[in-house]
């Protein structure tokens, strides 16, 4: 038989894509395979468009809707307006309604004094470390369709998530973790679609982590002995690499080789991500976390800053699911609930950023798909309100301790500086020191970007 | 009629809107008469209006009444109500009597309660307006005032829908006399400038227009942005996508103005910095004194002819010229050609100055030609076959022993799944399961194990319904394979606001890419920018699925499926419609008294709620009852002709509520632009699938023969085979493809007949591995010097596991174990999500939409929301932790090796079964060797680590097929 090497430029080009996708390769593997092709990796860290503080991302997205006016939104005229009927503006909320007071006080936090809500005393104490935005618009009131938006800039169909984008932008910093996970311990609303790479490349997905015995699925060993797994594989490797001879060292077999190797070994190593045994009992307390604990968001929170601080680009941190979040239509009350979940852990993040310095190149987003309505649904709820809501930015160049953008009285409609979520894209990826107009991606035909053909820097977020 | 008045009407409304009055000038027309068309008798600004069955109104059109539409804008309660209850139809004729003999101005109400609609306006059967958009759901207009003189003291108000639609008129004003009708304003743009106008317009307008908006809005503009051209007269007064920016005279009302001001952060112009506010001011001066403009050039005509799609050049690309019949290369390589398919492949080597490679061996040969055709491995006793059979037509007698498999359908029907985005699932937010849609799977199966004629699968799968008149058997095979349509993905989870446009472009963007290799829903919003399909031509292909009905999968706010085709008899056909029509109502009836109920109890309290409770128990047991009731007869998720045939508006931008010119359905215009004949009172859908079907389309051969390839050669002769246009590649062998789709069409369509030809060519038949040579100069193999070694994919590597494990089910498939109907609740927080267990071959796992399954996934199965024309083939980590920790893998690796142990006693003989079985050859010395010691060191750590001795052998064997699994040899076929 006929038998060289083929060193054909697309195929090794595309192994090296799929072995660094969704790979938790060994140091120095990546480094090893490209010197044998000129073809650069597609995961290295890349040059941004241009020089920028924010080198990784932790994406909080808050399931369900977070209510703007009982949380960071004051509005003083709707305490008063308790009662009263009229109708507002946006989508379910497009109807005669009573309005409904806000049922937690605000108080003043930090040096900068924004209020926020006794929903959440301890993120209250990081405000001078937030950078507030109070009128987010988004498109659609739809569970579904705004989740998908917040994250792919498109409302109805499948695009690639902010964090694939931001992985096929600028790479990875470390070849050992994939450059995208996704912590999400339910199911979020529109599925998986929210974490995709869809077009892009594979190696941009979203690597999904569940709290729990086994975080990536098939992770842990099956066979009782790693001796006779071991045994296994030295022979499948010994029959590979006679294989491989008899084909000259074809470089996508030479590929699916290494990639065994790797499995073998993140079988141990990835587990040291999750291990938390040496996390001092003073960081857990941080997160509100008991030792041993991997429920509510304190788990999250905590390994998501491991993950960012061993060079993982994004971190999407799931609070919530489909089934269980902050979607209060019967009755605002349970929002307590799912604050005391977030609040702590969240904030303990802030402060263990910035006591580790990390602040300073990390930015954080906590964002949720929609605001309610100030008008009642059910006997004490709130509806879907997609004419406004309040995410906030911190971290690297970010402005902190402002807030921007604000509603009118009743937290209805946007009353000045609209950031609409291609904007708060925009905004982001210039963080990164990415152009949302330059970071585009062929496919189908037409060059597609994360913020369609919309989206404004907003300038005044900037530090 | 003046294009004044359609303008000014939308700006009255706005005027109601904002609850201005503006001042009128001079004094008042004089009111005469109102009437509340479908109402009763009410007031409205005071004044006295007569409901609908007062003396002397005679109406003609059908009677509707939502009080619960929200009306945009919102308007004041009386006005509300005479808005809402309304006549509506196609053809709607009001007469008005009573009236006196004098020159009347009559102003009409009309809105829209659901859909945008398009009609005309008459007066005394004459035209006044056409073309009037209604606008999104809510949308109201005042229309008006137009001067007509009444007949016989009668003015006759009509509304028309040439082809599409219809109107709802609410309510008629009649007035008369020289004054204004308080709250609509008569105004147009100047016609004759004065002296002053035209000073004022050179010196305040043109400048600012020049150097602020022409970048964006002229004809000498990069790109034209929204539509508007604001270099010229006609440019102004036009407008653009959405709609006139200039309401003369009322610079309130006007879009340009109000978007220059920065009030509406959605629309702001210029869009970086604001006008200076003096030239703001200039520029309401200008649109209160009328527009005056003096430019003559009509630039919007200009533009539209510079950017007309030259549909010369445009068919002068290589995949829109007709088929080539080029000679078959002459052969220089003595008899090296098995068929004149190789001359070609071996004249483009010859010029490249490359050998081709050594015939593959025989037994790598079967075990490529099992995979290729039935996607699994060769047993040992057909390869032991194969080896055996000397003759010359040995190899031909494998294909042809394949191409007989049932298993053959199964994987070459599994391709054409991908193309079609296939799933058992709706796509919608709560990815609702359908039952019904794997017959739809099966038909493809089916069809390929009979080597249904490539035209007549086209025909069936758009037109199946539309085929079976008349036909004697093989009706009820048509309707399902119908459900290639029905599969378009849905969306959302409201029912009012339901975004069918989605779905048709889901439709027709999978008809582009499956059967034309097109990017055809490119043009859904602007002209394609690349190929030459207009979007007109996009709204003409949109017709055809407006005019079809699809069923209904149930989505969040009505659960229940409706609109499934019965499957009968013809004779049966009627009544079953007719009966499936009553279970859907009935269904839905129940379903939404339940939800009456449940509403209710929102309302109650305490010890009121709890008869309503058990009232919602009864109602719910009654549902739940009737929708468990088989009916006697099973249903198809499949189409049907919709009661109405209508050609589609075009939808300007893309947007359903912003209608344009209609566009009559037609097939593309680059491929010949053929009518629906109007006497074809159908959907039209068979007229489209026999273009798509004709052998003169020049890109239907040819793109299906470029899928076969492509399976074949893990390659398409054009390597994007679902974009044959300018953003596709070109050809790497022409000349071969056009000969290919020449003789695929010879062969009456044989997708089989085209395997002999592509299999039992030299080329085919090459070992793997290109030459020193060959590596050096043909780096990517385009000119397959010898045959390119590739992955198993997905569904070949499961089942080949299975077939090792002895697991695989042949058995029929059936059906997927969905819950009951009745059970049905998903929603958007608790969407259908499921994995299914099975042993049936992997075309057979039920796959969703939304939740990708978790084996597909890994191992890159097809997109099931996007057509997937080629597979990638990644090599990751996560593959080889599945395979190594998987339960799947090491439940087949246990039963594998229970059949090694049981079916050869000798630890030789063992490894040989293993190795044929799993790799299709013997094993080498040296391979035993090792594999030999390999089993020694399992033994005794297996022993050392405690292992019952009654399943020592097992377990060492399962260690050993663990590792055989793992090998590239396994996954690889060369």
């Amino acid at each position: 038989m006929n038998t060289r090497p083929s060193p054909s430029p697309v195929s090794r080009r595309e192994v090296i894509r799929s072995l660094v996708g969704s790979s938790l390769l060994l140091p120095g593997l990546v480094s090893n395979l490209l010197a044998e092709t000129d073809v650069a990796d597609p995961l290295a860290p890349k040059a941004s468009h241009f020089p920028a503080k924010a080198k990784r991302v932790l994406f909080i997205f808050s399931n369900g809707g977070v209510s703007h006016m009982d949380t960071f939104d004051f509005k003083p005229k709707l305490f008063v307006a308790d009662g009263k009927t009229m109708g507002v503006g946006g989508g379910l909320s497009n109807q005669q309604r009573r309005l409904l007071r806000p049922g937690w006080e605000f108080k003043p936090g930090g040096k900068c004094g924004a209020l926020v809500s006794d929903l959440f005393p301890h993120l209250r104490d990081c405000m001078d470390d937030i950078c507030l935005i109070k009128s987010m618009k988004s498109d659609d009131n739809e569970h579904y369709q705004a989740t998908l938006g917040i994250h792919t800039g498109s409302f109805f169909f499948s695009r690639p998530s902010i964090g694939s984008w931001i992985s096929y932008g600028l790479g990875t910093m470390n070849q050992n973790l994939p450059s995208f996970v996704a912590i999400s311990a339910g199911s979020p609303y529109a599925g998986t679609q929210i974490f995709n790479n869809d077009f892009l490349p594979a190696y941009h997905q979203g690597v999904r982590v569940v709290p729990g015995k086994e975080p990536i699925a098939n992770l842990d060993r099956r066979t009782r002995q790693s001796s006779v797994q071991e045994l296994e594989l030295g022979l499948a490797g010994a029959l590979n690499q006679r294989h491989l001879q008899a084909r000259g060292q074809d470089s996508e077999l030479a590929a699916r080789i290494r990639t065994f190797e790797t499995a073998f070994h993140m079988q141990t190593e990835a587990r040291d991500v999750f291990d938390l045994t040496k996390e001092s009992d003073e960081t857990l307390a941080l997160y509100g976390m008991k030792r041993g604990q991997t429920d509510g968001f304190g788990w999250p929170c905590l390994i998501g800053r491991r993950l960012v601080e061993r060079g993982v680009r994004f971190v999407e941190l799931v609070d919530g699911s489909s089934s269980h979040n902050w979607d209060q239509h019967g009755d605002m009350a349970e929002h307590a609930k799912h604050a005391k979940n977030l609040d702590q852990p969240v904030a303990g993040l802030l402060k263990d950023l910035k006591q580790r310095g990390m602040l300073d190149d990390t930015l954080v987003v906590w964002t949720t798909e929609f605001g309610r309505t100030p008008g009642v649904d059910g006997e004490k709820g709130r509806g879907h309100h997609s004419a406004c809501y309040s995410s906030w930015l911190a971290g690297a160049g970010v402005k902190a301790g402002t807030s921007y953008g604000s509603t009118d009285d009743i937290g209805a409609a946007v009353a000045e500086n609209r950031v609409h979520v291609h904007d708060f894209h925009a905004t982001i990826l210039h963080l990164l020191g990415m152009d949302h107009e330059t970071l585009t991606f062929r496919h189908g035909g037409r060059d597609y970007r994360l913020t369609d053909v919309h989206g404004n820097v907003i300038e005044a977020l900037l530090a | 009629m003046s294009r004044s008045n359609i303008t000014l009407s939308g700006l009255s409304a706005s005027l109601l809107a904002l609850g201005l009055a503006p001042d009128v000038l001079g004094a008042d027309a004089v009111f005469l008469r109102a009437v509340n068309l479908n109402g009763p008798a009410l007031q409205i600004d005071g004044r006295q209006w007569d409901g609908t069955n007062s003396a002397n109104l005679l109406i003609s059109g059908k009677l509707f009444e939502n009080q619960s539409v929200a009306l945009k804008p919102a308007t004041d309660p009386d006005r509300a109500r005479m808005i809402r209850s309304s006549v509506w139809g196609s053809k709607v004729d009001v007469s008005v009597g009573g009236l006196p003999s004098v020159e009347c101005l009559v102003v009409v109400y009309v809105w829209e309660d659901n859909h945008s609609e398009q009609f005309d306006l008459l007066l005394n059967d004459s035209y006044v307006v056409e073309k009037i958009h209604s606008g999104a759901a809510g949308s109201w207009k005042r229309l008006g005032p137009w001067r007509v003189t009444p007949k016989e003291g009668t003015v006759k108000v009509s509304a028309r829908t040439p082809s599409h639609g219809a109107a709802n008129l609410s309510g008629i004003e009649i007035w008369t006399g020289d004054g204004a009708i308080p709250g609509v304003i008569s105004e147009s743009f100047v016609t004759e400038l004065t002296v002053d106008q035209t000073a004022f317009f050179e010196k305040k307008i043109r400048p600012v227009l020049v150097e602020h908006c022409y970048e964006c809005h002229s004809s000498t503009a990069k790109k034209i942005k929204g539509g508007l051209m604001l270099d010229s007269r006609a440019g102004v007064i036009k407008g653009g996508d959405n709609g006139p920016v200039i309401s003369p005279g009322q610079p309130e009302a006007s879009l340009l103005i109000q978007s220059i001001r920065h009030g509406d952060p959605a629309l702001t112009m210029p869009p970086k910095k604001k006008l200076p506010d003096s030239a703001i001011a200039d520029l309401e001066a200008w649109v209160r004194m009328g527009a005056p403009d003096p430019r003559t050039e009509n630039t919007v005509a200009t533009a539209a002819a510079k950017n007309a799609i030259d549909w010369k050049k445009g068919r002068e690309w290589w995949s829109f010229r007709p088929l080539n019949r080029s000679a078959v290369p002459a052969e220089r390589l003595g008899h090296w050609p098995m068929n004149d398919l190789d001359c070609f492949i071996l004249a483009r080597l010859e010029k490249a100055g490359l050998k081709p490679a050594d015939d593959a061996e025989k037994q790598v040969l079967i075990r490529r030609a099992t995979f290729d055709l039935i996607g699994l491995p060769p047993t040992p006793a057909e390869i032991d076959a194969f080896l055996g059979d000397t003759a010359s037509t040995a190899f031909a007698r494998v294909v042809d022993r394949l191409l007989a498999s049932p298993h053959y359908g199964e994987r070459w029907g599994r391709h054409w799944l991908d193309v079609v985005r296939y799933a058992d699932t709706a796509g919608d937010n709560s990815d609702f399961p359908i039952p019904q849609i794997r017959r739809y799977r099966d038909w493809v199966i089916c069809a390929f194990n009979r080597d249904l004629p490539y035209d007549q699968f086209i025909r069936e799968q758009l037109a199946g319904d539309l085929l079976t008149a008349g036909a004697a058997d093989g009706t009820q095979e048509r309707i399902i394979a119908t459900g290639y349509i029905a599969n378009a993905r849905r969306f959302g989870s409201r029912v009012d606001d339901y975004p069918q446009h989605l779905t048709i472009d889901d439709t027709i963007d999978n008809v582009g890419r499956a059967f034309l290799g097109l990017t055809v829903s490119c043009a859904r919003c602007h002209d394609h920018k690349f190929d030459p399909i207009p979007t007109a031509d996009y709204y003409a292909l949109y017709g055809f699925f407006q005019s079809t009905r699809y069923p209904w999968p149930g989505i969040e706010l009505e659960q229940q499926s409706r609109d499934l085709v019965p499957l009968v008899e013809s004779a049966r056909r009627a009544d079953a419609e007719a009966a499936c029509k009553a279970y859907d109502t009935e269904k839905r009836r129940l379903e939404k008294e339940v939800q009456k109920l449940k509403d209710s109890l929102k309302e109650k309290i305490g010890d009121e709620k709890k008869p309503i409770e058990s009232r919602i128990k009864d109602a719910q047991k009654s549902s739940k009852d009737f929708i468990a009731q088989p009916l006697p007869f099973e249903l198809a998720y499949a189409v049907a002709e919709a009661g109405k045939a209508v050609n589609a508006a075009i939808q300007i931008k893309g947007d359903p509520a912003k209608l344009g010119e209609i566009a009559d359905r037609r097939f593309l215009t680059v491929l010949g632009g053929q009518q629906l004949p109007t006497s074809d009172p159908t959907s039209g859908r068979l007229h489209l699938a026999d273009q798509i079907a004709n052998p003169g389309n020049p890109l239907t051969a040819r793109v299906m023969v470029n899928r076969i390839w492509l399976h074949h050669f893990g390659r398409g002769l054009v390597p994007t085979p679902n974009d044959f246009g300018k953003q596709g590649k070109l050809p790497t062998h022409p000349e071969l493809l056009d000969w290919l789709a020449n003789r695929f069409i010879e062969s009456g369509w044989s997708i089989k007949a085209m395997h002999r030809t592509l299999m039992l060519s030299r080329t085919y038949q090459l070992a793997s591995g290109p030459g020193d040579e060959a590596a050096a100069r043909d780096p990517n193999n385009e000119l397959l010097s010898s045959f390119p070694r590739r992955r198993l994919d997905a569904e070949s590597l499961r089942d080949a596991m299975l077939v090792l494990g002895g697991n695989l089910d042949t058995s029929p498939a059936g059906e997927h174990p969905f819950p009951p109907q009745w059970e049905w609740k998903f929603t958007q927080h608790n969407p259908f999500k499921a994995v299914y267990d099975s042993k049936r071959r992997s075309v057979y796992l039920m796959t969703q939409r939304i939740q990708r399954h978790p084996y597909l996934a890994i191992f890159d199965g097809a997109d099931p929301s996007a057509s997937t024309a080629v597979r990638t083939s990644s090599t990751t980590p996560l593959q080889a932790l599945f395979l190594l920790n998987d339960p799947f893998v090491h439940e087949q690796s246990r039963e594998f090796a229970k059949r090694i142990v049981a079916t050869v006693q000798d630890e030789s003989g063992q490894l040989q079964f293993a190795y044929r079985s799993a790799l299709g050859r013997k094993a080498e010395r040296a391979e035993i060797e090792q594999c030999r010691s390999f089993l020694t060191s399992a033994h005794t750590r297996l022993t050392e680590s405690g292992t019952a001795p009654d399943q020592l052998e097992i377990e060492v064997w399962q260690s050993m097929v663990r590792a055989i699994l793992r090998l590239n040899e396994f996954v690889y076929m060369d």
